[in-house]
């Protein structure tokens, strides 16, 4: 139940994060396709930065344990990926 | 104090800002409840909750029964809060068009694409995200799920999924605005 709550709330702040990001919206989205708006670019690499030094620093000091970490299939990712990437340029999600 | 208030009425933060506060929170997920951020795993996860009940003998395959099993999961109340957070940063910057005259197609530049009609915007809108969760579910994560999260663990797996990704929606872009690009 407490892991639910915290969901919740996690999900409220990456909700609000997402939205001052602007990345819902559509001209945000796609326009990163077009080289035009690197918000979406920025934003992404700015939180990986972040999180994956805390991460990694955190699980140095031994205060956290790594969930299961997403499984590599070569041809399903970069596959995946590039149907993913059609469906985001045409409908800015 | 009254800075920051300020700050969080804008409508629009620097990337670099809201960036740092996703890392913060893609940290405390994994820290609080050992979980990692997403969206797409959550509609797959309802999807196989309604299609088990209306029909079972469909979803009665390796997918629903064992990689994404049905339920109310974690990342399911993820998405609730996202859906309640994402209104509550368009509130704050006085942008929210809940219930307001066009907010059901109010992108000056897609209207300029595709054209004003709502029931196009819907039926794109339709249609892609079936492409979208669809190549989720063959990728194994969406741009959250699979291209933060994944990469914030330095997963090989995301950089694949980022690589494919921009590939081909920059085609996909070029296609769609042609002399425009």
């Amino acid at each position: 139940m407490t892991n639910f709550i915290i969901a919740l709330v996690v999900g409220v702040f990456f909700g609000f994060s997402l939205n001052k990001a602007g990345l819902t919206k559509y001209n945000k989205i796609v326009n990163v396709f077009r080289f035009t708006d690197m918000t979406v670019l920025k934003f992404m690499m700015t939180a990986l930065v972040v999180s994956m030094s805390g991460l990694y620093g955190l699980r140095g000091l031994g205060l956290i344990e790594f969930p299961n970490v997403p499984s590599t299939y070569i041809v399903g990712n970069i596959v995946g990926g590039l149907i993913f990437g059609v469906g985001m340029a045409l409908t800015g999600y | 104090m009254k800075f920051i208030l300020d700050y969080i009425r804008k409508d629009e933060w620097s990337p670099y800002v809201a960036g740092v506060m996703l890392g913060v929170i893609g940290i405390a997920a994994v820290w609080a409840s050992n979980s990692l951020l997403g969206a797409s795993g959550a509609f797959e996860n309802l999807a196989g909750l309604i299609g088990k009940a209306v029909a079972p003998a469909a979803f009665d395959n390796m997918y629903f029964n064992f990689i994404m099993p049905p339920g109310i999961s974690w990342g399911v109340m993820l998405l609730i809060g996202v859906f309640f957070g994402g209104m509550i940063g368009a509130a704050t910057s006085g942008t929210l068009l809940w219930g307001k005259k066009g907010s059901a197609n109010s992108d000056e530049q897609w209207k300029r694409v595709f054209g004003p009609q709502v029931w196009k915007r819907w039926a794109l809108a339709f249609i892609g995200a079936i492409i979208l969760e669809y190549a989720a579910g063959v990728a194994g994560g969406c741009t959250s799920g699979l291209a933060i999260s994944g990469g914030m663990l330095l997963a090989p797996a995301a950089f694949l999924f980022i690589m494919g990704m921009f590939a081909s929606g920059i085609v996909t872009a070029l296609i769609i605005y042609r002399k425009n690009y």
